[in-house]
C-alpha cells in the first residue's frame, strides 16, 4: 500500500497544486463577462452560459434570465446589449 | 476546687470564642479586599486603561475567594461579580489591545495615504497585468476611466455643467468599481489603489495638474 501511496503521491501533489495555479491564470469568461454586464450597470446576477460569435462577440445568458450580446465596437468600446 | 472550674471557663470558651472571632475578622476581610479588588478590574472591560488589566491579574483571587464561602451569602454574591469580570478578563486585554491599535494605526493609515509615493505608471502597468480582472472587464474599465476623463476635460474647458462635487462622486463610483474587483484576488494592487485614491483625486482636482496628465 505504502509503494502505491508513493507513486501516487507526487502526481496528487502536482495535481492539487496545479489546480488552484490554473485557476488564477485567467478570470473565466462566465466572471469576465458577469463583471462587464455589471459594470455597464445591467441586471444580470451571474453569467451562467456564454456562446461566442466571433472575435471578442458574445451572447451571455444569465441567472435572471436576461440575455445580452457582449461585444467589443469599431471604437474598442466594450458594449452589452439587452437581447 | 470550685473556684478552679469557675475560673478556667471563661479562658475555655474565651478561645474558641477567639479563634472564631479572629476567623471570621480574617474571612471578612479578606472578602472585602476581594470586592475591592474588583471594582479595579470593572476598569478594563471599559477600555479606560490598558493599566488595569494588570491590576487585575492578581485576580487569581479565586483561590482566596472560595475560603470566604463559608462567611454567608453576602460574600459569595459580591465574589460572583469577581468571578464574571476574571471571566471577562481575557476578552478585556484583546478589547483593549485592538483599540490601541486602531489608534496607532489610524495616524499611520492617514500618514501613508498622504506620503504614498503616487506612481501612476506602475498602478497603470499592474492594472494592466492583473489576472484578477477579465480582458472585457479591463477594457470596459478603461472605457469609463476614458469617459471620466473627457468629462474632467470638458468640466476644465466650461462646455460640461456639472460640479467638481458631482465628478468626485463619478470618480468615487469608478474607484469603488475597481476595489471591487480586485480586493478578492489581487489584494496588494487594492491597497495600492486605494491608498492612492486622494492623490490620484488630487491630480484630478487641479486644472493645471490634470492638464498634464
Amino acid at each position: 500500500m505504502s509503494k502505491h501511496v508513493g507513486n501516487w503521491a507526487p502526481i496528487l501533489m502536482a495535481a492539487l497544486f496545479a489546480a488552484p495555479s490554473l485557476a488564477a491564470d485567467d478570470v473565466p469568461l462566465n466572471k469576465d463577462l458577469t463583471a462587464v454586464i455589471a459594470l455597464q450597470g445591467l441586471p444580470c446576477g451571474q453569467v451562467v452560459s456564454v456562446k461566442q460569435q466571433g472575435d471578442r462577440d458574445y451572447i451571455a445568458s444569465c441567472q435572471d434570465g436576461n440575455r445580452y450580446h457582449v461585444f467589443v465596437n469599431a471604437a474598442g468600446r466594450v458594449v452589452a446589449q439587452k437581447q | 476546687m470550685s473556684d478552679s472550674p469557675i475560673e478556667r471557663r471563661p479562658e475555655e470558651q474565651l478561645t474558641p470564642l477567639a479563634c472564631i472571632v479572629a476567623l471570621l475578622v480574617v474571612l471578612l476581610t479578606a472578602g472585602c479586599g476581594g470586592v475591592n479588588q474588583a471594582q479595579p478590574s470593572k476598569a478594563p472591560e471599559t477600555g479606560a486603561t490598558p493599566g488595569g488589566a494588570a491590576a487585575v491579574e492578581p485576580g487569581g483571587r479565586p483561590t482566596t475567594l472560595p475560603s470566604s464561602h463559608p462567611t454567608g451569602k453576602s460574600v459569595t454574591k459580591t465574589a460572583s461579580p469577581t468571578a464574571k469580570a476574571s471571566a471577562k478578563l481575557p476578552a478585556s486585554p484583546a478589547h483593549t489591545e485592538p483599540l490601541g491599535k486602531k489608534v496607532s494605526a489610524a495616524p499611520a493609515a492617514e500618514k501613508q495615504q498622504a506620503s504614498a509615493p503616487l506612481d501612476l505608471a506602475s498602478l497603470e502597468t499592474r492594472l494592466k497585468e492583473t489576472k484578477a480582472i477579465g480582458l472585457f472587464t479591463k477594457i470596459a474599465l478603461k472605457n469609463q476611466v476614458d469617459d471620466l476623463l473627457n468629462e474632467f476635460r470638458a468640466y476644465y474647458q466650461g462646455s460640461l455643467k456639472t460640479t467638481l462635487a458631482q465628478l468626485r462622486q463619478r470618480y468615487d463610483l469608478l474607484l469603488l468599481k475597481v476595489l471591487s474587483l480586485l480586493q478578492d484576488s489581487d489584494q496588494s494592487l487594492a491597497t495600492a489603489v486605494g491608498a492612492s485614491r486622494e492623490a490620484i483625486w488630487g491630480i484630478l482636482a487641479d486644472p493645471k495638474k490634470f492638464a498634464a496628465i
